[in-house]
C-alpha cells in the first residue's frame, strides 16, 4: 500500500553553536495512526517538532510535512492543516480562557465547536479567569483543547499529559484516540512510557540525534524478548553475541538478553550449552528503550 | 484576530502613556487659567511640546516593546509561530497597532490643549497644533523604528524598552551638539530650529526634506526589523 | 461487555482483543446476530488506539466469526458459535492428551507449565510469515 508519510525527514541536522541536537535524522511517520517519539532528554525531540513547524531551521537535510517541503518560504497553508500543542504549554497570560479559544478559533476553518463545548465541560474550564493565574494541569487542559476541538490532517503534541493529574490523563487519552477514530494522524512525544504502551500504534526512538528504533508496538509484543539464562559456570558473552540480540548482561553466571528475534535459537543455544535455568519474559517497551538508550 | 491580541497586549501601557499626557495638558489649562503667563503663552506652549515629547518618546518606547522576542521569553512563541499565519502578517499588526497608538498620543493631548486653550480664552491656531504634530510623529518615526528594531534584536522580557530608551537618550545626548543638532530627531520633533525669534511661532514651510529623510529612515530600520525576525531561529 | 487488555502482556493488544471475542462467543456471553461497539467507541472505552480494534474485527472477519456491515457495525455472524465451539472442544481434548504423555514420560505438573509458557511467548509461525 502506497501513502505519503505524513510527517518524513531526510538527512535532518541541526547544531547549536557546538551542540548538535540533530545529526541526520531520517524520520517517516505513517498517516492514520498514532505514533509516539520517544527519546531521553536532550534527544532532539522537540528540536525536530520546532524544524517540522518552521520555527527553527535545520543546518542540513530537509523536513517534509503532508508531503510538502517544511523550509519554503513560510508554510503557512501547511500550518492550517496542523494542531500542535508545544512543550511548554504557554499561551496568552493577558488573555482569558474565552478570549483566547476566541481568538484561536478565528485562524482555522476546521474548528469544532461541539468539541468545544464538551471538552470545556470534561475539563471544567473556568471561562473568564485569566490565563496568568490558572494552574498549570488547567493551562496544559486548555491547550490540548484549543488542539482537539479542530479537525486537522495531523496533530503533532509535545508531552501532553505533562502537568496533568490521572484523571487528566485519562481524558487526554481518550481524547486522542477519539480522535485518531476520525481518521487524524497523531505523532505525539513523551516520557510516559505506560501511557505510549497503551495506545501507540508505532514507537519512534530518538537517541543523541539519530533515529535508534523505528518499530510498531505490535513487533515489539510479538517478537521482543528478555531472556534470563542461569549457568552452571560463568558464560561467555560472545557465545550469544548473534542476529537480533539487543543487548546483553553477565552478573556472574547470570545472563541476561534482550531480543528482537530469533528467541528459539538462543533458547536452543542456551540449552545445548547446558544453561541450568531458562526464563522468557515479554519486554517491555521500557526495558527496549533503556536498552537501546544504554547500548549507544 | 492578530489586531484584538496586539490591543490586549498592549492596552494597559497606552492607556498609562495617555493618562500622563493627558495631565500634561491639564497642566496647560492651570497655568492658562491664571492669567497671561510672564513669558507669553505661546512659550508655555512651546514648552508642553516639549514635554510632550519626552512623554511621547518614553511611550512609545514602552508601546514597541513585546512581540516574538519577548513571547520568547515569556514561552507563547511556540504557539504563536504555529498559527496559520506568517511571521511578517505578525510584524505588521504589531507595528500597525504601535503607529496607530503613538499618532493617537500625539494627536489627543493636542486637541485637548486646542479645547484648553479656546476655554481659557486664549485660543491656539490649529496650523500650529498641526505644524506641532507634524514635527512630532515625522521625527518621532524614527525612534518607532529604532524601539522596534531593537525589541527584534534584544532577548528578554524587559531588556528592549529599558536598551530602546538607553540608545534614545544617547542619540540624543550625541546630537546636542551646535555643529550635529540639524541632525538630531529630538531637537526637530521639538521644533527649535522653527521657531521665528520674535513671535516664537513655529514659521516658514514645513520641513518635508527633512521629514521625508526621517521616515525613510524609520522605513528602513523596519525593513531590517522584520528581515531579522523572518530569519532568526526560536 | 467487558474487554481488558494488556499491554505489557507480550501480545499484540488486537491478537488478545480477537481471543477475548472468541472466548466470549465460546461462553455464549456474545451470541449471533449480536453487536459489538463500534471502533470508535471501543477504542474510547478500552483508551487503546482505533487501530487496534480495526485489525480485530477484520481479523475476525475474514475467519468469519464477525459480520461488518458498513455504516451499521460489527456483528456476530451465524455460523461464528458452533465452529467456535467445536474447536474449543477438539483443543481441549488434544491439550488433555499431551498433558497425560508428559506426564506418564516423568515430568512434573510446573515443568510442564513452564515450557507451555515459554512456547507460548514466542510468536507463530502463521504471524511471522505474514
Amino acid at each position: 500500500m502506497t501513502y505519503t508519510p505524513v510527517i518524513e525527514t531526510v538527512a535532518l541536522s541541526k547544531s547549536y553553536d557546538r551542540v548538535q541536537a540533530l545529526r541526520s535524522l531520517d524520520l517517516s511517520v505513517k498517516p492514520h495512526r498514532i505514533t509516539a517519539f520517544l527519546g531521553p532528554n536532550g534527544a532532539g525531540k522537540s528540536t525536530t517538532i520546532r524544524i517540522l513547524l518552521g520555527i527553527v531551521r535545520p543546518t542540513k537535510g530537509k523536513g517534509f510535512l503532508l508531503g510538502q517541503p517544511v523550509d519554503q518560504g513560510e508554510s503557512v497553508r501547511l500550518r492550517a492543516r496542523i494542531a500542535y500543542v508545544s512543550d511548554n504549554k504557554q499561551l496568552y497570560d493577558y488573555m482569558t480562557v474565552e478570549q483566547m479559544i476566541r481568538f484561536s478559533r478565528s485562524f482555522y476553518t476546521d474548528w469544532r465547536p461541539d468539541i468545544e463545548r464538551t471538552l470545556l465541560k470534561t475539563y471544567e474550564l473556568p471561562i473568564k479567569r485569566r490565563i496568568a493565574v490558572l494552574s498549570k494541569g488547567m493551562r496544559t487542559k486548555l491547550a490540548l483543547l484549543l488542539a482537539f476541538a479542530r479537525n486537522p490532517e495531523l496533530m503533532i503534541l509535545d508531552e501532553p499529559s505533562d502537568g496533568l493529574d490521572p484523571v487528566g490523563v485519562e481524558q487526554m487519552l481518550e481524547s486522542l484516540v477519539a480522535r485518531s477514530a476520525e481518521g487524524i494522524t497523531i505523532f505525539f512525544s513523551s516520557h510516559q512510557i505506560s501511557e505510549v504502551e497503551r495506545i501507540a500504534d508505532h514507537v519512534c526512538l530518538l537517541n543523541r540525534g539519530v533515529l535508534a528504533l523505528d518499530l510498531s508496538m505490535d513487533k515489539i509484543r510479538e517478537s521482543y524478548r528478555r531472556i534470563d539464562l542461569v549457568f552452571p559456570a560463568t558464560p561467555d558473552e560472545s557465545d550469544f553475541r548473534i542476529a537480533g540480540v539487543e543487548s546483553i548482561r553477565t552478573s556472574g553466571r547470570q545472563l541476561s538478553l534482550m531480543v528482537s528475534r530469533n528467541a528459539d535459537t538462543l533458547i536452543d543455544r542456551a540449552r545445548k550449552l547446558e544453561a541450568s535455568s531458562i526464563q522468557v519474559s515479554p519486554a517491555s517497551l521500557r526495558d527496549v528503550f533503556l536498552e537501546t538508550v544504554k547500548e549507544a | 484576530m492578530l489586531w484584538y491580541k496586539a490591543w490586549l497586549e498592549t492596552r494597559s501601557r497606552f492607556f498609562i502613556a495617555l493618562t500622563l499626557c493627558v495631565v500634561l495638558c491639564a497642566q496647560l489649562v492651570i497655568v492658562l487659567s491664571r492669567g497671561e503667563p510672564p513669558s507669553g503663552t505661546i512659550s508655555v506652549l512651546n514648552g508642553v511640546h516639549a514635554t510632550l515629547v519626552i512623554v511621547w518618546s518614553l511611550s512609545i518606547v514602552l508601546l514597541m516593546m513585546g512581540g516574538l522576542l519577548r513571547e520568547k521569553a515569556s514561552g507563547s512563541v511556540q504557539y504563536t509561530l504555529a498559527l496559520p499565519v506568517s511571521r511578517l502578517r505578525l510584524m505588521l499588526t504589531r507595528i500597525g497597532m504601535g503607529l496607530v497608538q503613538s499618532v493617537a498620543l500625539a494627536i489627543l493631548p493636542w486637541i485637548a490643549m486646542l479645547f484648553a486653550g479656546r476655554a481659557a480664552g486664549k485660543p491656539i491656531f490649529i496650523s500650529q497644533a498641526g505644524f506641532h504634530v507634524f514635527l512630532l510623529l515625522t521625527g518621532g518615526a524614527v525612534f518607532i523604528a529604532l524601539a522596534l528594531l531593537i525589541s527584534c534584536v534584544v532577548e528578554g522580557e524587559y531588556t528592549a524598552p529599558i536598551v530602546s530608551l538607553g540608545v534614545i537618550v544617547m542619540l540624543a545626548y550625541a546630537l546636542s551638539s551646535r555643529s550635529l543638532s540639524r541632525y538630531s530627531p529630538s531637537v526637530y520633533m521639538m521644533g527649535f530650529p522653527y521657531l521665528d525669534r520674535h513671535t516664537s511661532y513655529l514659521a516658514g514651510p514645513l520641513p518635508w526634506l527633512r521629514a521625508g529623510l526621517y521616515m525613510l529612515t524609520a522605513v528602513l530600520l523596519t525593513g531590517i526589523a522584520i528581515r531579522v525576525i523572518q530569519k532568526r531561529d526560536f | 461487555m467487558l474487554f481488558r487488555l494488556n499491554p505489557t502482556g507480550g501480545q499484540p493488544l488486537y491478537l488478545q482483543l480477537m481471543e477475548q471475542i472468541r472466548h466470549a462467543i465460546e461462553n455464549g456471553s456474545l451470541q449471533h446476530g449480536d453487536q459489538l461497539p463500534g471502533i470508535r467507541t471501543l477504542a474510547q472505552e478500552l483508551v487503546v488506539s482505533p487501530t487496534t480494534i480495526a485489525k480485530a474485527y477484520a481479523e475476525l472477519e475474514h475467519e468469519g466469526l464477525l459480520d461488518l456491515r458498513q455504516g451499521s457495525g460489527a456483528f456476530i455472524s451465524a455460523t461464528a458459535r458452533l465452529s467456535e465451539k467445536d474447536r474449543i472442544l477438539h483443543a481441549k481434548r488434544r491439550i488433555r492428551r499431551l498433558v497425560e504423555d508428559l506426564r506418564q514420560a516423568g515430568l512434573r505438573d510446573d515443568e510442564v507449565r513452564r515450557i507451555f509458557e515459554a512456547e507460548l511467548l514466542s510468536p507463530s509461525e502463521a504471524l511471522i510469515s505474514r
